[in-house]
């Protein structure tokens, strides 16, 4: 190496020993504490006992399960291939399907099992939509 | 060392070299895909293929940047140096994989144009936790691009050394680009703290690495010869030279290397021609000054280069008197035969 390269390698060392640490630093302690994502993916709860309904594809079984008593809900999701969008939102609806006002049950992503609790809902309303947010389409509609 | 220009200069070396880098890859890329599969079996396809090659591509960029600063402080890790450009052309192919999938999975899926959507998705360049850290991996990626497609002896020769390495330098800029694309990517919801340990073990080794290195030849070339007299100065006794090697002494702007030969002292430039690697850490073969890099040679007596090959390097004047070495710091022009000085046992 010629001088000036050798002063140019060591002048931007020394710089780089200033501001690696200063980035790696600033960056770690902007870490959010809870990140967003897992507001959607709580621990996986175990499952009810009593599966109440199935509906199987090729794709994925949904089963909805309550306890003996029937007073608790749970919607189980079993993906048995990938799905087609990163990830998707389950929401509970009206009849028609509409997510604009409905119900969010949990987040799923291509591939894995994943249970949501459910509200106790006195109509009787056993209609999700899978609704994949990213490009505004519903991916399936669910009617138990 | 070639006449002409080929694709890659295969041989011996350069193969054991380039199967060892493949298979160092093929073993990381399939340990970490197996060990995806044990713990993590429900990762997608495009997910562990865009991690592996991240992690991948950041472990090489590591080691390039350690070897020249190694085979400063140790000669033993000369032959890493020796086909760099290939490690560094093979991490820009990884980096590349990881850059594709990384905007085939988060970019194409919508209605624009998946570069425009890099650039357009995310715009909170005012907060660091919601950086697009995804624009940082782009231009660093960029950078490499530009490095991989000019690592050859063509551009070297046609950019001209000045500009090639200026380019090649930007290397640092794309270290720095590339560390704050993991901090501010992955590390901000990645809550696993190895990533960020590995991120700080490796900025930490490589400045150390560089710092050493670095003041170790400030070090060298602060060393000053108080003897002077008729523009010569005393630098050493003869049997300070070891046959067939060199010595290096900085007596003015640049490093000169008194080689021993066949009972006599020559002098020439310490830089070779091809990429400024240091020719008095090589050795004599064949008659040659060898350069310790990529194997550039030049003759002792004139510092040129063997025909048909036409690079050449200054000379100098060196003298012997009772045993002690004498040398003038002022340049022939490349090229310019000298004697050399022989050496007269006491």
């Amino acid at each position: 190496m010629i001088r000036p390269l050798r002063r140019i390698h060591l002048r931007t060392w020394s710089l780089f020993a200033v501001l690696l640490p200063v980035g790696i630093i600033s960056a770690w302690l902007s870490v959010p504490s809870l990140p967003a994502y897992k507001l959607f993916q709580p621990v996986q709860a175990e499952p009810l006992p009593v599966v109440v309904r199935t509906i199987k594809t090729e794709d994925h079984i949904i089963n909805l399960r309550s306890d003996a008593s029937h007073h608790s809900y749970q919607l189980e999701w079993i993906n048995i291939t990938a799905l087609s969008a990163p990830s998707a939102l389950i929401y509970r609806t009206k009849n028609n399907g509409d997510v604009e006002n409905a119900e969010i049950i949990g987040r799923i992503d291509p591939r894995g099992l994943y249970r949501f609790s459910l509200k106790n809902d006195t109509t009787g309303n056993s209609h999700f939509v899978v609704y994949d947010i990213i490009h505004h389409r519903v991916i399936e509609k669910i009617n138990f | 060392m070639g006449v002409s220009y080929q694709a890659v200069g295969w041989n011996r070396q350069k193969k054991i070299y380039d199967w060892l880098i493949f298979a160092f890859c093929a073993l990381y890329l399939s340990t970490f895909v197996g060990l995806t599969v044990v713990f993590n079996a429900d990762y997608t396809f495009e997910t562990v293929l865009i991690r592996s090659t991240s992690t991948l591509a950041v472990l090489l960029l590591h080691i390039i940047l350690s070897i020249g600063p190694l085979s400063r402080i140790n000669r033993k890790f000369l032959p890493l140096l020796y086909n760099r450009r290939h490690l560094g052309v093979t991490m820009f192919f990884v980096a590349a994989i990881h850059g594709t999938f990384g905007i085939l999975q988060f970019h194409s899926l919508g209605n624009v144009n998946p570069f425009v959507s890099l650039f357009t998705s995310n715009t909170n360049y005012g907060s660091l936790t919601d950086f697009p850290f995804q624009a940082l991996g782009f231009f660093a990626l960029l950078i490499f691009f530009l490095m991989a497609i000019t690592s050859h002896d063509f551009w070297l020769h046609n950019l001209s050394p000045r500009v090639w390495k200026t380019l090649h330098m930007f290397v640092y800029v794309a270290y720095f680009l590339v560390v704050m694309h993991v901090m501010l990517g992955v590390i901000q919801y990645e809550t696993n703290p190895v990533f960020v340990l590995i991120m700080v073990i490796g900025s930490f080794t490589l400045i150390c690495l560089h710092m050493i290195a670095g003041f170790k030849e400030v070090k060298k070339d602060k060393v000053i010869s108080m003897m002077t007299e008729n523009g010569f100065s005393k630098v050493c006794v003869v049997d300070d030279i070891e046959e067939n090697r060199a010595k290096i002494f900085c007596l003015d702007k640049e490093r000169i290397a008194v080689f021993k030969v066949d009972g006599k002292l020559f002098a020439i430039s310490n830089v070779c021609k091809h990429q400024n690697g240091p020719l008095g850490e090589g050795k004599v073969i064949d008659g040659c000054i060898t350069c310790p890099w990529h194997g550039y040679q030049y003759l002792p007596r004139n510092g040129q280069s063997p025909p048909p090959f036409k690079e050449k390097v200054s000379t100098y004047d060196v003298k012997v008197i009772n045993d002690q070495v004498w040398l003038n710091p002022n340049p022939y022009p490349e090229g310019t035969e000298r004697a050399g000085a022989p050496i007269i046992a006491p």
